[in-house]
């Protein structure tokens, strides 16, 4: 049975600031882009909070400093008051916005977080949607991450 | 990611700190580990050791932070570079990394310049 060729566009790529910086828009589509010729919609990136931006129920911005590239990310905070939300169970609204004012807390200035979220871009620039947000402690996890996105840029991104 | 006020800081060791590196420049944005071997609190000046070479850096802007002799600290800032030759961090983030494999460490950003290389080769041929 042929091999079918590898999807990236459902999972979360880890990508290297340097690398997520190459990637190019898919003009059918502004959610999704190419990274060496394969498609992709959300990453998993990590580094140092290196700056942030709070606007209390709206959104928090910051850039995460890997090393290789600073990386824009928006985190939304206005679930329970934009539009954009409305269909949703108040419910469920009311969770995803106490789960990101809570991301929004852990977010501090000199933190390593580990981020997941959509590739999205805003007047021109990359910008990572976050989704997910977990603060690392461990001293090496930069170090094994970096170590992980090589790998995989390697084997399966570039390869 | 066309423009980004914040400029990342490159991963550089001490012993590769030196006037003749290609890291060492005026208001360059550098990431740089060391143990702490002194600490003043009147100049806020710390130094930094690392494989046999130090640097100094400057922490004025530092908060939450707890400098502890012989503890490993990792700080992102720009260097200045003073009339002697004589280099300083200004740090603008810091965290205390007690723990780190720094020879792991050593070896990842071995294999990072390495990867990057190679990407950037690939991205113009």
């Amino acid at each position: 049975m042929d091999q079918q060729p590898l999807s990236l566009l459902h999972i979360h790529v880890k990508l290297l600031g340097f690398s997520l910086h190459s990637i190019t828009p898919w003009p059918n589509n502004p959610s999704i882009f190419y990274l060496n010729g394969k498609r992709i919609s959300r990453v998993e990136i990590l580094g140092v909070v290196t700056s942030r931006d709070y606007k209390p129920n709206k959104f928090l911005r910051f850039t995460l400093d890997d090393g290789t590239h600073s990386i824009t990310c928006i985190l939304w905070l206005n679930h329970l008051t934009s539009p954009f939300f409305a269909s949703r169970q108040p419910a469920t609204l009311r969770v995803i916005s106490d789960l990101a004012k809570c991301f929004a807390d852990d977010i501090q200035f000199g933190k390593v977080a580990r981020v997941r979220g959509r590739v999205s871009s805003y007047r021109g620039d990359l910008q990572v949607t976050v989704s997910d947000v977990v603060i690392e402690r461990d001293p090496d996890a930069e170090t094994l991450h970096r170590l992980d996105c090589i790998s995989l840029g390697r084997r399966c991104y570039f390869g | 990611m066309a423009s980004n006020a914040i400029k990342s800081g490159a991963l550089v060791t001490l012993p590769e700190l030196q006037p003749s590196s290609e890291f060492f420049k005026e208001g360059a944005s550098l990431r740089v580990t060391g143990k702490l071997q002194e600490y003043s609190v009147e100049t806020a000046i710390a130094v930094i050791a690392d494989q046999g070479a130090t640097l100094k850096v400057d922490t004025q802007h530092l908060r939450e932070l707890s400098f502890r002799i012989g503890s490993i600290f990792q700080f992102i800032g720009e260097l200045n570079i003073q009339p002697n030759y004589e280099a300083i961090l200004q740090a603008r983030t810091g965290r205390n990394v007690d723990g780190i494999d720094l020879d792991l460490y050593y070896q990842s950003l071995q294999q990072l310049r390495q990867f990057q290389a190679k990407h950037m080769k690939n991205a113009t041929t």
